[in-house]
Order: C-alpha cells, then structure tokens, then sequence
C-alpha cells in the first residue's frame, strides 16, 4: 500500500466528524477512490480506527453495494427490478453476456467493463433500463446494445 | 416580422429520472439555448426561462414539455432537442402551438382520474430551488405547527386524520408518533426510510427528486411532534440524483433557518442528516435499518421493544417512509377532516403508485385510496398496448401477490387488496399480460428474496431457497404435482415462522398465483408446458406451436443449414411419420406461424421438408427400429395418414400392428385423393416402406365390418383396435340433374383415375367448389383433355383450396367462375348439356367467418357443359362397426363420437382418429391426432390412465444457430419453387414442383429467425 493511498484514506477520515454510525458512508468513500475495497485498504483503515476488520468484513460483504475485487474501467449494469423483469431484462442480460463475453458479477480481460446487475433503479416507467457508469437508459431493446457499449472505451 | 410579443413565459422541462433518462437535460439546454439566441431572457424579469422540475407522472411519454404562457399550459410529450427551435418560433414567438407534437388524448386521460395531494407540486417547481417551495407555501405548515401547535395537537390531528405508513404495513402514522412521544429519552431520533426497495415502486425517488422540501417539512412537524431533535434519512445508494437534490435541499433549508436551532423563532433544535443506504432490500424493515444505521449489517431483530421505545442506540426512534412524511405538511396545512374525507372508512386520503410494465400509459399516478382497481388500468393506464390480454396486476412488490383479471373491479385499498392475498404495500403496480407467466413471475420474487434474505432466521433463509428451488424445476419441466403440494406447505411454514417482514411476505406471491393461477402451473407440471411461452423448456417457436403434428422445426432447419440432413430427417420422424407426404403436399401453417413473414416472407419449410426427404429417397436411409417387444396385437382399420401414424409411433413401441384396407392400395386419401402430380406414388411409398420396415403388416383388399369384424379380430387376439377410415362420401349437392349420368363425385373420380380406371370425361367440364377436391379433379380433368371451368359459389378470398394449387390451375388454364351458384344440372337421356347458374353477391359473415353468398334474382344463365364433377365437401362413409354386441356411436353430422383429447369411443379398447372423427382435415392434421391415438392405445394396453389434456409440443434439440454474416443475411430470399412448364405438365400426371436444391435449401435454412433459441 503506497503513501498515497494511505493520505487519502486518512483525507476521507478527517471529513466525519467521528466513525460510530457512518462506517457504511466511510466505505463508499474508500470504495469511490479505486472503484473496490482493496484489502490492505481495509486493514489500514481498521487499524487507524479500531472497527474490527471481521465488522468491517461483515459490512463490506453484505451489502451489495461494495466490491472487494477490482472493477473495470466502465460499469454497465442491468436492472432486473420487476417492470424490468417482465419487459425481458433478462434477455438483455443475456445480449449484453454474449457480446462481452462475461456472466453477470464478472470484469472483461481487458478491463474494460464490469457486468452487473441491479434490484431496481426506480426507472420502471421506461423498462428495461440499463446503467452505463452515470447514464441511465430507458426502454433499451437488445439491438441497441453494440452501440451503447460502444460508447466507453 | 408580425410577432406577437409573448407575456411571461416558462419552459418547464420534466427532469425526474424518466425525464433525464429520455434526455431531459438536453432539451432544457435546447431550450435555454433558444431563448438566449432570440434575445428572449435579456427582456424585463427574464420573461422567458426554462426550468426543470421534477417527475411530471407520465414518464411514458418523457420528455414532457409544458409550455406555460401567462398562465396558460399547453403539454408536449416526446420532445427532443432538435424540436425545441420550432416549438420556440412557431408557439412561443408565433402562438400557434405545434399540433403534431402536443400531448394526445391519453395526456389529459392519464390525469383525469389522480388527485394528486403528494405529487401536487412534483413536476410542477424547481426542486433545486427553494423559493420556489415557498412560492407554493413551503413551511407554512412546519411554522404553523410549530407556533401555534401543541406537539400533542400535532399528533392529533395526524390521529383523526386516519393517514397510514405509506411504506407497506399500514399502520396508523398518528398512533406511531404517540408511542415514541411517550416513550422516555431525552434523545430520539425521527428517521425518513427512504431505502425504497421494491422493484417496480418509484414514489418515493420521485417525491425527493421533484418536491424534496416537503419531505423535510414533514420530517421537521414530526421531530417537533415527537421531541425529536435530531432526523435521519436513511436512501439508497441506487438513486444517486434523490440523493443529490435532497442534499442542496437539506443545504438550501439551513441557509434559510429552517434546519438549526430555534426553529421559527421557538426553541425547538432539528437538522436532518443524510444517510446512504449500500444496497441491501432488507434495510427497508425497521430494525435492519437501525442496524445498518449502527455499522452493522443489516440483520432484523426480533419486535417489541418497538424502536419507537428502543431504536438507533437503544433510544426511542420513529420510523416512517418519504410518501408518508410528505404527506404530513398537507395535513397539517389543510387539516385532518379534509384529509380523512378523501378515500373510504379505514383507509384515508390518496397513495401514489407506480403503474408499470405492460401497461400504455406508464407512470406514477397519484389516486384515492379505494378507487377501483378497472379505473386505474384502463381509464389512468390506457390499458394493455400492442392487443394483448390483461392478465394480472402484481401490487406491493416481493411482499404482495398478483391481482387476476377477475378481480379488475376491486376498489384499491389496504383492506381489500389484504383479502385478495396481495397488498398496498409501497404501490407499485406491475401490470402483466397474456405473455407473462405465473409461475415465471412467482420464481422472480422468490428468488429476489432468496438473494436478500439476511440469512439471520431459518425459515426465510433456507425456505426461500427450496421455494426457489421448486419453482425453478417446475419452470425447467421436474415439477410435479408434489411439487405444488410442497411449495403450498413450505409457504406457510415461511409466512409463520420467519423473523421479520420479508420472510413473512416472502411467500405471498406465491401462495397468490397458486390461488389465481392453479392451472397455469398445472400446465407446467402436467403438460410440461408454459402457455405463456416464457419457461424456455417447456415453450416452442411459433412454427412448431403451428404445426398440428409438433415438428422441431426450427432445429431440423438448423440441421439442414449445417449439411446434417439425415438428422434432420430423424428428427421429423420422432413427431412425424409421413415427411415425404408433408414435404409435398402440407399446407404447412408452420409457415403461416413463422415470425419471419413478418420481416419479409415466411421460410419454406415445407420444401426444406421436402428436400430431406428426397435426399434420403434418393441415397437409401436408415430408420429407427423398435428396441423392445410387446405382446399386445392392435389392429388398425384404414392406411390413410391418421392410421399410419399411429401404425408407425405403436411399432416403435413394441406392439405388433397389424393395417386392415378396404382398397387394393395403401395411403388411404393420400393415395386416392391427391393426384400423380402432386404427390408421386413413389414418394408416399417410401413413408409406407419405412413403416413397413418398423415390422407393421398391411393386409390391403381387407375392408372390416361383414365376415371380418372387430369381434372377430378380438378372437384372433387383437386387443386394440384404431379406427382410421377416412371420409370418402362426397356431399350431393341438392339440386335437380344431380342424378344424370355425366355427373360425377368429385373424390370418385379422383379415386377411380388414380387406380388407373380410364374414366371417359366429356369435352367440357364443370367442378363445383372451391376446396382443395375441386382443384384436384378439375386440374385431373384438364390433364384427361377437358376444357375445365370451376364454378365458386364465393369470391378468391373465401376459397379454401392452397393458394398454389389455384395458380397453378390458373396457370394450366383451368378457368374459375367466382360467384356463381350452380342451381340445376340439365340435360338429356345421353347426359349432362349444361348448368343453370345464379350469380351472387357477398352479404353478412356467416357461422364460418366468411361472408355468405346471397343470389342475385333473375340472373340464371346456362353453362354448356358436357359433364359435371362434384365437390363441395366430403363427409365420412356410413360404418356398420361394434363390439360384443355393442354398436359404435355416431354423432349427428355422421362423425364417430370419440373422447376430445384420448380419443376413445364406447367401445372399450376402440379408438377413432383422422377424418372420421375430424370431418376432411389436413394430412399432418391427421398425422398429428393418429400419434395421439397411438398414446392412448399404448395407455389403455398398459392399464394406465388417459392423459387429461392434448400435450402441447416443445422443443426436442437444442442446435445453435448458424453462422451467417449481416451481409449474407441481407442478401437471402424466399426461394421461388421450380415448376415444370405449363405445356409439358398438362399432358400428363408428372410431377408440378421441382423442388430446391441443397444448396438453395441450405441458404434458406440461414433465413430462419430461430425464435426456439430467443429468451
């Protein structure tokens, strides 16, 4: 773990006012630095502050919010919320798996994307909807997917 | 220019996530853009200005536009950038709206209906600016409480008011606030759950991004009601705008003193923190959001203490939803007796719910509580787009159940939707259609609650999974009435003894299917197969759902495309007997079903068949032999296409089958009815060979019914006994000449030339009617050397027979006179000299769907004709058949009275199929039921029960689909049959359709759209 990464982990520290009851708003922080939750991150971050790496462990395992392995450069992520659902999520799912060659939860080789999926976005009206890093895509139908994915280098 | 100067005018621009997922933004630049490029905000008072606000409601239609010009809205729906400039000019500039791009009716239909309390001012203000709250009287109510208002006052009022958690459960918001007024602490906590969970719920990320301050005013009244001084909102990380508005809210509101101490000049201290939720449903159950709010993970424990006693860090706590709090400053403004006078006895005011899935208008519509459910679908939501079937309304997420189609009436309200197995709960509304199935719909939640069950209590953690588990192999074709029986218990011993919330609902939308929609999953564990046509195995294409004989048509086609032909063939074989026959003469609704007519012309499928076929005749092929032996003899009466088929499936199982026919030859109608020319003798040879080969006997020249009969058969050991005889008794006409020799039945005719008779035609001829017999005997006719003409009494449009049949009687110069009723056959004592025929005219549809003909009076003429043929329709030939001493039963139309899916008479042990049971079907219609006959005999042999149901086909193989580039695609059409020229084939009886090449049939196998393989 370099220098670096340990100021800024200290930088994100010094911006709460204490650690009890926001250690979920610590770890998206942490996250938001390298897009996971780097194990010796975790161990830094438990020394300097006395959270039980087995607490933090838990916290950062249950939610599916945090990732403990590394992401690609780009997220596309597919909701599978229930309007979702029935307007053929899954078969976007399934498009979006063949052209990049991965299952859901997976990085390509090249790091390019992560594939994940998403328990509604609150976007039902325009199902199916797919996430690209902070876009939000409605009514996407499968033959769209080449050229969205296109988009992130 | 002749401008009209416009007044004050606002662009409001909906940039709720619908909004800004259809570009809102975008067009909110577009607009900003305009009205600085024309000079039009650098006026007094920046009399032009675009605004975002929040979601307007009807997302369906995003981007919604309102145009608001001194006062007066005019709605545009669907608007993109590049339509703004002509929007600005055109209306704004010009004050002519544009009509194309306005709102249409169902814009003023959505709203008719809502009465919106919550949602009043969303996608009404700007929710990043709060004047515009204070502009519509943002924070009186928190003022009014909190200066003129007892906190006892307060809850009162929230008391009488009769306003429940919007959030699921329902409980009485008034009752809440009290037990956490009364609780003892010096500290307590109001927490705003806004971890909206349920997948297909929106309301409460809507009311943040589009009216975030009345969650706060709420969450201020509540704290001040409850001595709280310190709110939580607790949001998911999912929704990263919500939290992004609520923030500069938060911020915006302490700036103006409105968070902080000494709210409204009295010594009541509250502020508001955000905190973020990480992804988990169960954080929605109080305690577990407690528990995440503690650094721990969000594990439930078990109620009381009630958080509102011991909650965040032991102290008393309150919990309520976004819609809940929201709601709270309307009443406070407008009072509990208003409130309570919306909606019915136990459930008061109005709930938003998020109308979504196949549903035309989609959107967030704002009701009051006990609105029938009918006036939410139809008149709100516009109804179920594309055609389709209402089918069921899925409410409150993994914790409700699904609504049928016969309960479309129910008024919406906590109470009833509770009895009909469902619930509120947060209000979302998914609505399904005929395409969506059940079963599919149950395994989506359950398997929702499996991943988020916390895995803390037993019952949830492990029932969930078997509940997943037994769905997922009902959907995959394992499931089995057990099953269901299983899923039924598990289910209540989930909904008992789980912990918290989710487990407890966990099974509601199972045990609500299984109430409403029994049968779909009986479909799946009893038919293997999903009417819905979403469990992958148990659906089939459309091509093979068409088929009356259930090829694997998709998959054969494949194998032809990839070169592996005899496969292909095998594979045909395992539902179809005859592929010869099929591959020439099937009028193939396999094509009439294919989705790829719907791109351009369907695939020819039936020649694919065809070719196959040929290819084995031609190189010598192998067939599938029996690989055990039963004892039990069946005898089947009549060698036509329904009898070969059950001949052919009862061989492969075992039995020795034995083929009584009355003629000389085999094939039954296939032989007789369908000339050389369209069906060569040695082709159907081939199909009868290969059944030959599987060991059955045929004994031709055999008719059963005098000396030899079923009982006497049963004495020679026959133990089943299919009846397959056809119909060959042609209908007389009912009119006067009809007995004058040179008047022929049409299926006699073709009978006796088929058998080689010379039959003595006279020089002109008329056939009467318009089915596949007529073309058949005028084209023999023609080919004897008779000038033809085709008397119809209906138009080309009405005509049964194949279409190409009739070209190609056209094209030989067989001529069709359309409606024209033949109404006597004159002559003299020689024969035939001619018809008498009415003209008619179309007039209403008749039984059949087709329009009835109706004489036009005095129109008689006379056709000169030297012979006339008959063939309006066939009927089954008179059988005198029974069985110790029982006599087989008919029914009136003279059919034999079989059972509708086993196919039995009563006689025990005698089946009937084809087209005496059917009345004249198609070969591959009778192919299809003789194989369904072969499957009760086979029962009855083995003393097992009858199948309840006719079994729908699905897919047999699995073949991935063929490489072809997007160029090669675009090139490939429907290859043009190769017929023999006219002048050669009208001397003779050789055969008219060429049929494709290998290569030609191997570029029309790349054209199929594999819809077995499309999720």
């Amino acid at each position: 773990m370099t220098e670096l990464q340990m100021k800024a982990i200290d930088r994100i520290l010094e911006g709460f006012p204490e650690v009890k009851g926001n250690l979920i708003a610590l770890l998206h922080a942490i996250q938001a630095l390298e897009g996971y939750l780097p194990e010796e991150s975790l161990r830094y971050f438990s020394a300097k502050t006395g959270v039980p790496l087995s607490q933090i462990y838990a916290v950062a395992t249950f939610y599916h919010f945090f990732s403990l392995t590394p992401k690609g450069r780009h997220q596309v992520c597919v909701c599978l919320g229930t309007a979702c659902h029935v307007k053929g999520s899954t078969r976007l799912l399934g498009e979006i798996e063949k052209r990049l060659g991965i299952q859901e939860g997976e990085t390509t080789a090249d790091m390019r994307y992560t594939l994940s999926t998403v328990r509604c976005v609150g976007n039902c009206s325009c199902a199916p909807v797919l996430l690209t890093d902070k876009e939000t895509h409605g009514n996407v139908a499968s033959k769209q997917v080449a050229d969205i994915l296109n988009r992130y280098e | 220019m002749n401008r009209k100067s416009p007044g004050s005018v606002t662009a409001k621009v909906c940039m709720g996530l619908g909004g800004v997922s259809a570009g809102g933004q975008e067009v909110l630049q577009a607009f900003m853009d305009q009205f600085a490029r024309k000079g039009l905000t650098g006026e007094v008072n920046k009399r032009c200005h675009g605004q975002k606000v929040g979601c307007m409601g009807f997302c369906a239609k995003d981007v919604l536009v309102d145009i608001i010009i001194d006062d007066q809205k005019t709605a545009y729906q669907f608007v993109k950038p590049d339509m703004v400039e002509r929007i600005v000019d055109q209306h704004i500039l010009g004050g002519i709206p544009v009509a194309e791009w306005l709102a249409g009716p169902e814009y003023d239909q959505f709203h008719e209906k809502q009465e919106k309390v919550v949602l009043k001012h969303c996608g009404q203000i700007d929710p990043e600016d709060i004047d515009a709250y204070l502009g519509v009287d943002g924070y009186r109510s928190a003022g009014k409480a909190l200066t003129s208002m007892t906190s006892e006052q307060v809850i009162q009022e929230i008391k009488s008011s009769g306003l429940r958690g919007r959030g699921g459960a329902g409980f009485s918001t008034g009752i809440k606030w009290d037990l956490c007024r009364k609780a003892p602490g010096e500290q307590k906590y109001v927490i705003c759950n806004a971890d909206e969970g349920d997948p297909g719920a929106f309301m409460d990320r809507a009311v943040i991004e589009g009216d975030p301050h009345a969650v706060i005013e709420g969450m201020i009244i509540g704290g001040y009601a409850m001595g709280a001084s310190e709110g939580i909102v607790y949001i998911r990380a999912e929704y990263p705008l919500a939290i992004e508005r609520l923030k500069l809210a938060l911020g915006q509101a302490r700036e103006r003193r409105f968070l902080g101490k000494g709210l409204f000049g009295t010594a009541f201290d509250f502020d508001i923190r955000v905190k973020l939720g990480a992804g988990a449903f169960v954080c929605g159950e109080e305690t577990a959001l407690i528990a995440s709010l503690e650094d721990q993970i969000g594990e439930p424990r078990p109620r009381p203490p009630f958080p509102a006693v011991s909650g965040l860090w032991g102290k008393p706590t309150n919990i309520n939803n976004v819609e809940t709090w929201a709601t709270v400053p309307k009443i406070i403004q407008r009072g509990a007796s208003w409130f309570s006078s919306i909606g019915t006895e136990k459930s008061r005011g109005t709930k938003i719910f998020s109308l979504v899935g196949k549903i035309r208008n989609t959107g967030l519509v704002e009701v009051p509580l006990g609105i029938p459910l009918r006036e939410i679908i139809y008149d709100i939501g516009g109804g179920i787009p594309n055609g389709k079937r209402f089918k069921a309304v899925q409410t409150g997420g993994p914790s409700g159940g699904c609504i049928s189609a016969e309960h479309i009436d129910v008024p919406v309200d906590y109470e009833n939707l509770m009895a009909l197995g469902s619930i509120v709960g947060s209000g979302g509304m998914v609505v399904l259609d005929e395409d969506n199935c059940m079963v599919d719909v149950a395994k989506f939640f359950v398997s929702f609650c499996k991943d988020e069950s916390c895995g803390k209590c037993t019952p949830c953690r492990e029932g969930t999974r078997e509940m997943a588990r037994l769905l997922d192999e009902i959907s995959q074709g394992k499931g089995t009435l057990a099953h269901l029986s299983l899923l039924e218990e598990l289910c209540l011993v989930v909904k008992d003894a789980s912990l918290c919330g989710l487990g407890k609902s966990a099974p509601n939308p199972v045990l609500s299917t299984l109430k409403y929609f029994r049968e779909e999953y009986e479909a799946h564990v009893l038919d293997k197969y999903c009417p819905a046509q979403v469990c992958k195995p148990l659906s089939a294409a459309p091509c093979q759902r068409g088929c009356p004989a259930g090829i694997d048509i998709p998959s054969y086609v494949a194998l032809i495309g990839e070169g592996r032909y005899t496969e292909a063939l095998d594979l045909i074989r395992e539902d179809n007997p005859l592929p010869s026959v099929c591959g020439y003469v099937c009028p193939a609704p396999c094509e009439t079903a294919c989705r790829r007519r719907d791109v351009d012309k369907p695939l020819s499928i039936r020649a694919l068949k065809r070719f196959v076929a040929d290819f084995a005749r031609e190189q010598g092929e192998h067939v599938p032999e029996a690989n055990l032996f039963r004892p039990q003899k069946v005898a089947i009466v009549g060698s036509g296409p329904a009898g070969l088929s059950a001949a052919y499936y009862l061989a492969l199982d075992g039995y020795p089958v034995t083929v009584f026919e009355a003629l000389p030859v085999l094939g039954g109608m296939l032989r007789v009815g369908i000339p050389d020319y369209r069906l060569p003798p040695e082709v159907l040879d081939f199909d009868i060979e290969a059944i030959a080969k599987l060991g059955v006997q045929f004994k031709t020249r055999t008719a059963i019914g005098g000396a030899l009969n079923l009982d006497t058969l049963k004495a020679q050991g026959f133990q089943a006994f299919l009846l397959g005889t056809g119909a060959h008794q042609e209908v007389p006409l009912g009119i006067s000449g009809e007995e004058r020799p040179g008047v022929y039945s049409g299926i006699e005719f073709l009978r006796r030339v088929s058998m080689g008779e010379k039959v003595k035609l006279g020089a002109r001829i008329a056939v009467v009617g318009g089915g596949n017999v007529a073309m058949d005997a005028a084209r023999t006719a023609l080919r004897l050397g008779s000038q033809v003409t085709i008397l119809y009494r209906r138009t080309a449009a009405e005509m049964s027979a194949y279409h190409e049949e009739i070209v190609q009687a056209l094209d030989e110069g067989v001529e069709i006179r359309y409606l024209t009723q033949p109404v006597e056959i004159v002559g003299n004592e020689q024969g035939v000299t001619g018809v008498v025929c009415l003209a008619m005219e179309l007039g209403e549809p008749d039984a059949s769907g087709r329009k009835r003909p109706v004489p036009i009076p005095g129109s008689e003429t006379v056709l000169p004709v030297d012979g006339v043929i008959k063939a309006i329709g066939q009927v089954p030939q008179p059988l005198s058949l029974g069985l110790d001493g029982q006599a087989l039963q008919f029914s009136k139309r003279g059919l034999v009275e079989t059972h509708p899916v086993h196919l039995s008479t009563n006689l025990p042990g005698v089946f009937a199929a084809g087209d005496n049971v059917s009345g004249p079907a198609t070969a591959v219609e009778a192919i299809g039921i003789g194989r369904r006959a072969a499957q009760s005999i086979h029962s009855y042999l083995q003393g097992e029960p009858f199948a309840t149901r006719v079994k729908m086909p699905t897919a047999r193989r699995r073949i991935d689909p063929l490489k072809v580039s997007d160029e090669e695609m675009g090139k490939l059409v429907r290859p043009k049959m190769p017929e023999e020229e006219v002048a050669k084939r009208i001397q003779n009886f050789f055969l008219v359709e060429l049929g494709l090449s290998a290569e030609a049939s191997r570029n029309e196998a790349k054209r199929c759209l594999r819809c077995d393989l499309a999720d």
